[in-house]
């Protein structure tokens, strides 16, 4: 055996082991306690390195999870060249800024898609009872939006451009900036911040009961355990809508709200790395249950900072008194057909926009 | 000859608000300073104040005496009673607010047009101390090294950095907290703020050189004592305090619920720009 062939099957191993630790389902590392004896998953954690990963695996990459030399090497930079042509589309339409202000640069994550389970890395099959829902939605859809243009009104803008939330778990994907959370636990709650658009879920473990069906909230009503190593979190109670733009989750669509429960975890698996995990397991929407993780990597940060996000919401006005000025101007505007996403469009829902 | 019975009414209100002024004083001070808190279950010695409170004050009505009020008509025509403010005797050491002669004509303007331009009212980040006394509650999560206050306005919250001093980034409205245990009482510095935030309704405000020396002192098992030494040059003559008593809320099973108030405040702030 060459001395090449010895390294190249030392570096293969290495790669073969570094899959095999991204993907266990049973880390056998042991977090540091707190005083009260649970897992210690304080302090602030970052998505930023799993940017630019699809939700979904390409055909391109069926069967390989993790990419490695040559072929990593330029998916990477494709990756680079995508992240950049929307950097550069979102920051002309609304000045959001130069490519180089987004977190997601440089970002080397080889992993070809989020969703882990099924293991071809694709969202199962929804059910016929699903598909005839998701039908039933577009029409009610189309029948709201009727003729009413981009911008008649606040309304007719997506959640995030009103500052209102990032949805869950959405809120948890890495998008452009802003990837982190903030972790503080009591021995009878546990608190997670996202610093955009600085949500707080305050999370009781003692228990309780879920909040009265008659209680909606955007980020629903969350409980948690622990079990063993891992914080399962469990959320219900969200707000009952049919507006895609409301879409509770990642790829929630085709469910309905009322029967929608989310569960996460959170599992401390090395020093500086928590894996997130949310699980989808509606046997009336999809064919079997499905899993996306991300590996939430420990900030050196002490705080998040203060996303102050409607306070400084000018994008909205210029957005609005943008629209009157172009109806002025061009009067056949007032009576055009509006063309609107279907709530199928997944660019609706894409966390990275 | 009425209006003058109507000042000299006015006057015995004064002195009576002021009577029970000095008599709620003196009855905050029962449980006193020789409350000893219950400790943190793990054991590190501290004052445990893990829990959700609230203020019943007219605090965020107004800082200082004040007789109730309405809004202007053009309010009232749409709100009813519920556009008035109850009156409420001050929370102010000493009564008064010290402006600066110039800084009283904006905190006179900020009142006049205080039902467009309050924060609150635009679902603002509220700021420190009026998160504090804002008629909603807010929880504490104590912790080893942070103490998290949330509120439930606006899903604002802040990061009291007790295991070392964490200088701010930016300023920011919620400002930047450090804090430290004097015995029972936690006390926190509050720097760096942007200046949009306000301290009441009435349009009290500050610049951003304010800082808030804020310290929670347990008084019995369902109060504690809150009092925010305020400090801002280009506002204030000199600094000044407020004294606020907090509230355990005791139901059972309660729980923060979301204010997500945007929705609330974006026919007032984008109204003009809707399609008509």
């Amino acid at each position: 055996m060459s001395r090449r062939t010895v390294a190249f099957v030392a570096v293969l191993a290495l790669a073969v082991l570094a899959s095999v630790r991204l993907l266990a389902q049973t880390p056998s590392f042991s977090p540091p306690k707190l005083p009260w004896g649970h897992p210690d998953i304080q302090g602030v954690w970052t998505s930023d390195e799993e940017s630019g990963v699809p939700f979904e695996r390409p055909a391109q990459f069926a069967n390989k999870p993790i990419l490695e030399g040559k072929e990593l090497e330029d998916y990477l930079k494709r990756r680079e060249l995508e992240r950049a042509r929307t950097a550069n589309f979102g920051g002309g339409i609304t000045g959001a800024g130069p490519v180089h202000w987004y977190e997601w640069w440089g970002r080397k994550s080889a992993r070809t898609s989020l969703i882990v389970d099924p293991p071809d890395g694709k969202i199962p099959p929804m059910t016929a009872e699903a598909k005839a829902r998701e039908a039933q939605m577009e029409k009610e859809w189309a029948a709201k939006v009727g003729d009413r243009g981009p911008a008649d009104s606040w309304e007719d803008r997506e959640l995030w451009d009103r500052c209102i939330m990032r949805n869950l778990a959405g809120v948890m994907f890495p998008g452009g900036y802003g990837n982190n959370a903030q972790i503080v636990q009591t021995p009878t709650h546990v608190a997670i911040l996202n610093e955009m658009i600085h949500e707080v879920r305050v999370i009781p473990l003692d228990g309780r009961p879920h909040l009265s069906p008659a209680v909606r909230q955007w980020y629903g009503d969350s409980r948690a355990r622990w079990d063993g190593n891992t914080l399962v979190v469990e959320t219900t109670n969200f707000k009952d809508t049919t507006d895609p733009r409301m879409d509770i989750s990642v790829r929630n669509r085709g469910s309905w709200p009322e029967s929608f429960r989310l569960i996460e975890k959170f599992t401390r698996v090395s020093p500086d790395t928590v894996r997130y995990e949310i699980t989808r397991d509606d046997p009336k929407t999809w064919t079997r249950p499905w899993t996306a993780m991300l590996e939430l990597k420990k900030s050196p940060a002490e705080y998040l900072f203060e996303y102050a996000c409607h306070e400084g919401n000018i994008g909205m006005e210029n957005i609005l008194s943008g629209a009157r000025v172009e109806e002025k101007e061009n009067p056949a505007l007032l009576t055009r057909k509006a063309v609107r996403k279907s709530p199928n469009d997944d660019s609706a829902e894409n966390p990275d926009r | 000859m009425r209006n003058k019975l109507h000042a000299a009414g006015c006057c015995v209100a004064v002195s009576l608000a002021v009577t029970v002024l000095t008599m709620s004083a003196a009855l905050a001070q029962v449980g006193g300073p020789e409350y000893k808190a219950p400790r943190t279950s793990w054991g590190d010695g501290k004052p445990d104040l893990n829990g959700i409170w609230q203020a019943m004050s007219p605090a965020n009505w107004d800082l200082e005496d004040h007789a109730s009020y309405g809004a202007p008509s053009s309010v009232l025509a749409v709100t009813g009673t519920v556009g008035a403010s109850p009156g409420g005797y001050g929370v102010v050491d000493g009564g008064k607010i010290p402006y600066k002669p110039e800084a009283l004509a904006q905190r006179k303007q900020n009142f006049e047009n205080r039902w467009t331009t309050d924060p609150e009212l635009k679902c603002w980040a509220p700021g420190i101390p009026r998160a504090t006394y804002l008629p909603y509650p807010f929880q504490i999560l104590q912790s080893t090294t942070k103490i998290l206050m949330t509120y439930e306005f606006a899903k604002s919250s802040r990061t009291i950095h007790m295991d070392k001093k964490v200088p701010a980034p930016v300023p920011q409205y919620m400002g930047q907290s450090n804090g430290r245990w004097e015995g029972d009482t936690l006390v926190v510095e509050v720097t760096d703020f942007r200046e949009e935030t306000w301290f009441d309704r009435a349009g009290n405000y500050h610049s951003d050189e304010l800082r808030v020396t804020e310290r929670f002192t347990p008084s019995s098992p369902y109060h504690m004592m809150y009092e925010a030494t305020i400090q801002d040059p280009k506002v204030f003559t000199g600094p000044w305090k407020i004294t606020v008593p907090l509230y355990r809320r005791v139901e059972r099973n309660l729980q923060l619920l979301e204010f997500n108030c945007v929705p609330f405040s974006e026919d007032l702030i984008y109204g003009q720009w809707k399609r008509r």
